[in-house]
């Protein structure tokens, strides 16, 4: 199992996949034409996780905006993330900027769906990086 | 009517066109009109909350025509349109639908009309959390994006000589 890097586009976001940190970052914009296939080896690389000796695993997640289809694979990926809850300790950092307010909601309802996962909403202020 | 005179009568009926296009849909060009959107609400001071939500309804609206239109011969009345009226922003496409189709997108949108906006997010739930993977295309969660990011949903189906039908969709977003 290795770190793994797929540099942002201007429909996908940047995704880091750190083994040595145990820490998953994306970030960006999400609206790819294949959703699933585009998220794939993040999915795989979480359910493989369980090989490493990391104890614990963090996704922050900053993501601008994003259509219907990469809100069912967020929602996919938390349930994941859930299911392993034991084995990875999960925590999730949803990182908005303090303008989006339609962000921050999206948060709040992962949160609703997700009662045993531990989420943290995180504010950032000034501008978005884009 | 030709589809120019038809923008002409728009433009002057309506309000300002944002930005307006018919034919084939294909995910570079939806990103770079995203992005023509995205430098216009810069220059209109937009509330980045507001603008945002104005993407995605885009976003799921172009998405849908570009999935949907994959399979079929090349239909230049597809088209998409983001409009800038006194109060709000309007994001509107139309397509050509077989009667099959329509039977399959009007009960999607029917409950959509009327629904409230703890209804719709309860709707959008459900629907997300409907199996994994199962990543259909054809509207389901996507509609209840749309309705869920703005303020109105219209839509008619206008009947055509030939049995299919003209399928038009607008979403409103209060500014």
């Amino acid at each position: 199992m290795e770190n793994l890097k797929i540099e942002a586009s201007k429909y996908t976001p940047l995704i880091t996949m750190d083994i040595q940190k145990g820490e998953i970052e994306i970030r960006g914009k999400s609206y790819p034409e294949n959703t699933f296939e585009f998220y794939k080896p993040v999915l795989e690389w979480i359910e493989n996780y369980h090989n490493t000796s990391n104890p614990s695993l963090t996704l922050n997640l900053e993501i601008i905006y994003f259509n219907s289809s990469s809100s069912k694979l967020f929602y996919d990926l938390f349930d994941l993330l859930e299911e392993n809850s034991d084995a990875f300790k999960p925590v999730i950092n949803w990182i908005y900027d303090e303008e989006n307010e339609s962000a921050l909601e999206s948060g709040e309802e992962f949160m609703e769906d997700f009662e045993d996962l531990n989420i943290n909403l995180v504010e950032k202020s000034g501008q978005t990086a884009s | 009517m030709s589809l120019i005179t038809n923008l002409e009568a728009l433009l002057e009926e309506e309000g300002v066109i944002f930005l307006a296009y018919g034919g084939l849909f294909t995910q570079a060009l939806i990103a770079g009109m995203t992005e023509a959107l995205e430098q216009k609400s810069e220059e209109a001071d937009i509330p980045v909350g507001i603008s945002n939500k104005l993407f995605v309804i885009f976003i799921e609206l172009s998405q849908n025509l570009m999935h949907y239109t994959k399979q079929k011969v090349f239909d230049p009345l597809n088209l998409i349109y983001v409009l800038k009226q006194s109060d709000h922003y309007s994001v509107c496409s139309q397509n050509s639908i077989t009667k099959e189709e329509k039977e399959i997108l009007e009960p999607k949108l029917l409950p959509l009309k009327d629904a409230s906006k703890d209804e719709i997010k309860q709707l959008y739930k459900v629907a997300r959390k409907n199996g994994r993977n199962a990543h259909e295309k054809g509207g389901g969660l996507g509609f209840l994006e749309i309705a869920k990011k703005s303020d109105e949903l219209e839509y008619v189906f206008e009947p055509k000589k030939d049995g299919t039908y003209h399928f038009k969709l607008c979403a409103k977003l209060k500014i």
